[in-house]
C-alpha cells in the first residue's frame, strides 16, 4: 500500500509534483501547451522511445502539465503513480483491456454508474471479454462468480444509484485469495474521505471531472497503481508479466515492480489508443484539486445537514445516505468514511414521479442537471430525465423509484440550499391537495 | 534472466537484451533492501549501447530466491560467484550505497577482470541507528518510511518524479517493505573494512555524490574518494536515492566514465 508523500493531503494538494520553473519562477502551474519536445540529440530521442530514460515524446502520451497533474493524484491517493485520460470512462476502458483479452472474464458490482454498466456488459462483450455482474457485498455471490479466467473484481466505493458502500478489505480479500486485483471507481468518494489503497484496493480509477475538479469546467479521468499487487505471484496477468514485443520483449512487472500497470497503460494504450487528456484541461483541475481538501469537508458539512434537514420534512417520504442508520451499508460507511459518506443523497417526495417533476421544475438555485460533484447543488430526477423511458416497474427493478430525487449537494450557504428545497417542496405538496 | 547461484534461483535484469558474456558487462548492484528496479533508467541504456549489463536481486530479495546474506563480506563473494556463473568477462561494478560496499568486497577477487568501479551515493562505511535496525525487525514498511524521509532529495519529497506521473517514494517504500531491510542494515552497521578495502584497490574509481544526501552525506562520500583516488562527481537537487531520483544526471555520470574506461 504506497504511501507517495510525507505531507499533509492539504499541502499535497498545492505543491506535490511542481516547484517553481528554474527559467522564470512561476509559481503557478505553467500550462505546456506543445504536441512535441525537442530531443537534445539522435541518441538522446532514441533513448526516450526505448523508456531507457524519463522524459517526455508527443503529448499523446505524456505532457509536463498532466505529469503534474498525476503524480499530485498519485500522491493523494498513496499510489505509485497515476495516468490521466481523457475522460473517467476512458479511464475504465483503459483499465479493463490492459488487465483482460479476448476469452478473459470481469466480476463486477451491480450497483454501478450506467455507463460503466453498459461498458462492462456490451462494449467489452464485443471484444471477448465477459463480466459476472453480483452483490458486491454479497461475500458468497462474490465467491461464487470468480472464474479461472477471471483478471479483476471492479466496484464503486459508494454505488450509484442506491449508494451503498463496497466494503473494500473484505472484497480484496476475497480478490487476493483469487489472485486477481481489485480495481475501485473512487469518483464519489475522493483520496479526502476515503483512502482506498489503505482498505486493499489494488486500482482506482476517478473521473476527476467531479468532486476532484470541482468547478465544472473539465472532463478528465485518472488511474491510479497501488503499486502493491503482487503481479508475479499468481501469473495471471500476462500483460503485465509476459515479454511485450513492442518494447524489446519487456517485461513491465520485471522491469518496473511497483509501477508495472501504469507503465504498461503508458506504453501500450496512451500510445495505440490515444485517450489523452490535454494541458490545459489538467491545469484546470490542478486549479479545483488545490482546494479538494477544504471543499470535501464543506460538501459532507452540507450534505449532513442537507439530510437532517429532509427527514424532518412530512412532504419528503425517504431520505438515503450511507451515513444514515437504516442505509443497507450504514455500518461499512462508517468503518471506512470516518469523516463522512460523500455528499450524494437521494430522497423520495410526495407526488410520486409528478411530485419529482414538480420539485424540479420549483427549483430557483440548485441545478437541473445529469451531472455530479460540482461545487454548486445539482439535482435530478431520474423518472423525468435519464431513466425517462422506463415504466414504473422496469425502474423500481433498477433500483429507482419514480419519487426518487438525486441531490449532488454543493458548497454553497447551507441556509440556501435548504430555502430553495422548501420551494420546491411546496411545488411538490401543492399536487397532493 | 535467471541464473542458479549456490543452488538457488537468481533473477538477474539484463536491460532488456539477451546477456551476452563477452561484451563489457556493467554490473549494477542495489542497496539495502531495494532490488535491481532501481537501476531500470540506468540499466537499459547500457543494454542497449554495445554493453551487457548484469543486475541482480540479491538473495531473498524481490525475484531471488533463497536466504539473505547475513554480512558484506558474503555478499561480495556471493556476487563474484554470481560473475561466475555468468562467465562475465569484463566488468565495470556500479554500486548503490550498500552496494559500493560490496563491490568492495568483490571488487579485489575479480583480479584483471575488473575494469571500474563506481560508487554511487555511496560511503566507506555506512553507520546505521540502532533504533532504525530494531523497526525495520518488526516492521520492514516503518523502517523504509524513516529512510524515505531522509532518503530522497527536497524535490521528491514535494512530488517530483524523473519519469512522469510516477511517485519514487511510493515505488522506493513498496520494494523496501517486501525486503529484508533489516538484515542489510545490519549488514552496514557491521562492516568496518571498506576504508582498508578502498585503500587496497587500483582500480579506476569513481564516486558520485548528491547534494542533499543526509544518509551517506557529501563529506564520507569525498572520504572514500580519497581513499579511492577516484574521479568525483555531485548531483545537486538530489538525495541519497540518486539512481530513481536523478536517474538522467546519475545516468549521464555513470556512462562517461564507464565509456572512458572501457577503451
Amino acid at each position: 500500500m504506497g504511501k507517495s508523500s510525507f505531507l499533509g493531503p492539504e499541502t499535497i494538494a498545492l505543491y506535490s509534483g511542481y516547484q517553481p520553473d528554474p527559467l522564470y519562477g512561476s509559481r503557478a502551474t505553467p500550462i505546456y501547451q506543445t504536441t512535441s519536445y525537442a530531443f537534445e540529440t539522435v541518441d538522446e530521442g532514441a533513448s526516450l522511445f526505448n523508456i531507457e530514460k524519463g522524459g517526455h515524446i508527443y503529448s499523446r502520451i505524456t505532457n509536463p502539465t498532466v505529469a503534474i497533474l498525476e503524480q499530485r493524484i498519485a500522491a493523494l491517493e498513496g499510489g505509485s503513480g497515476t495516468v490521466c485520460t481523457a475522460s473517467g470512462m476512458s479511464a475504465l476502458f483503459v483499465t479493463f483491456i490492459t488487465l483482460c483479452s479476448a476469452g478473459d472474464h470481469i466480476v463486477s458490482a451491480t450497483q454501478i454508474y450506467g455507463s460503466t454498466a453498459t461498458l462492462l456488459r456490451h462494449t467489452l462483450k464485443r471484444l471477448g471479454i465477459d463480466c459476472t455482474f453480483v452483490p458486491i457485498n454479497d461475500e458468497v455471490a462474490l465467491k461464487g462468480a470468480i472464474q479461472k479466467n477471471t483478471k479483476l473484481v471492479f466496484c464503486e466505493s459508494i454505488g450509484n444509484p442506491g449508494l451503498e458502500v463496497s466494503d473494500l478489505p473484505a472484497i480484496a480479500d476475497i480478490a487476493h485469495e483469487n489472485g486477481i486485483p481489485v480495481v475501485v471507481d473512487a469518483t464519489f468518494a475522493t483520496p479526502s474521505l476515503c483512502k482506498s489503497f489503505e482498505h486493499g484496493v489494488d486500482i482506482v480509477v476517478h473521473s476527476v471531472t467531479k468532486w476532484m475538479g470541482g468547478h465544472g469546467v473539465a472532463i478528465g479521468g485518472a488511474i491510479v497503481d497501488g503499486g502493491s499487487f503482487d503481479w508475479g505471484k499468481h501469473g495471471k496477468h500476462p500483460t503485465i508479466t509476459e515479454p511485450y514485443d513492442p518494447f524489446h520483449g519487456i517485461s513491465f512487472w520485471e522491469e518496473y515492480g511497483p509501477s508495472a500497470f501504469v507503465m504498461r497503460i503508458r506504453a501500450e494504450s496512451m500510445r495505440d489508443l490515444g485517450p489523452s487528456m490535454s494541458p490545459h484541461t489538467a491545469f484546470l483541475l490542478l486549479q479545483g484539486i488545490e482546494t479538494l481538501e477544504l471543499r470535501m469537508q464543506k460538501h459532507v458539512e452540507n450534505a449532513k445537514k442537507l439530510t437532517q434537514w429532509l427527514l424532518k420534512q412530512e412532504l419528503v417520504t425517504w431520505v438515503n445516505h450511507p451515513d444514515l442508520p437504516d442505509n443497507p451499508t450504514h455500518s461499512i460507511a462508517e468503518r471506512l468514511f470516518p469523516y463522512g459518506a460523500g455528499s450524494m443523497l437521494c430522497f423520495g417526495v410526495v407526488g410520486d414521479r409528478d411530485g419529482g417533476s414538480a420539485f424540479l421544475d420549483a427549483l430557483e438555485l440548485c441545478s437541473n442537471l445529469a451531472n455530479v460533484g460540482d461545487s454548486r447543488t445539482l439535482v435530478l430526477h431520474p423518472a423525468s430525465t435519464t431513466h425517462s423511458r422506463m415504466d414504473n416497474d422496469a425502474m423500481i427493478a433498477a433500483g429507482i423509484s419514480p419519487d426518487l430525487i438525486r441531490v449532488s449537494v454543493g458548497i454553497e450557504s447551507i441556509e440556501d440550499i435548504i430555502q430553495d428545497f422548501k420551494v420546491g417542496l411546496r411545488a411538490a405538496g401543492r399536487l397532493t391537495k | 534472466m535467471i541464473i542458479n547461484v549456490g543452488g538457488n534461483e537468481t533473477f538477474v535484469a539484463t536491460g532488456g537484451q539477451a546477456f551476452d558474456p563477452k561484451k563489457p558487462t556493467v554490473v549494477f548492484v542495489h542497496g539495502s533492501g531495494l532490488d535491481h528496479r532501481c537501476w531500470a533508467l540506468q540499466s537499459r541504456w547500457f543494454a542497449f549501447h554495445g554493453y551487457s549489463v548484469f543486475a541482480p536481486d540479491f538473495p531473498g530479495h524481490s525475484l531471488s530466491k533463497g536466504e539473505p546474506l547475513l554480512s558484506i563480506e558474503e555478499m561480495g563473494e556471493w556476487l563474484v560467484e554470481a560473475l561466475v556463473v555468468a562467465g562475465v568477462e569484463s566488468i565495470h561494478l556500479v554500486g548503490h550505497s550498500m552496494g559500493f560496499l560490496i563491490v568492495l568486497e568483490s571488487a579485489s577477487l575479480l583480479g584483471d577482470r575488473l575494469k571500474s568501479i563506481t560508487a554511487v551515493a555511496s560511503a566507506a562505511a555506512i553507520p546505521v541507528n540502532e533504533e532504525l535496525i530494531s523497526t525495520a525487525e518488526t516492521s520492514a514498511t516503518n523502517a523504509a518510511d524513516l529512510m524515505l524521509r531522509w532518503g530522497f532529495g527536497s524535490h521528491t519529497q514535494l512530488g517530483s518524479s524523473a519519469v512522469p506521473g510516477m511517485q519514487p517514494i511510493a515505488i522506493g517504500r513498496q520494494i523496501m517493505s517486501d525486503n529484508p531491510l533489516a538484515i542489510d542494515l545490519k549488514a552496514c552497521r557491521d562492516y568496518s573494512a571498506g576504508k582498508s578495502r578502498a585503500e587496497s584497490l587500483s582500480y579506476p574509481a569513481n564516486v558520485i555524490l548528491a547534494d542533499e544526501d543526509k544518509m551517506t552525506p557529501c563529506n564520507f562520500g569525498l572520504e572514500l574518494a580519497s581513499s579511492l583516488n577516484a574521479n568525483v562527481s555531485t548531483i545537486k537537487n538530489s538525495g541519497h536515492m540518486l539512481p530513481m531520483e536523478s536517474p538522467k544526471r546519475t545516468l549521464d555520470a555513470i556512462k562517461s566514465f564507464v565509456i572512458k574506461n572501457s577503451n
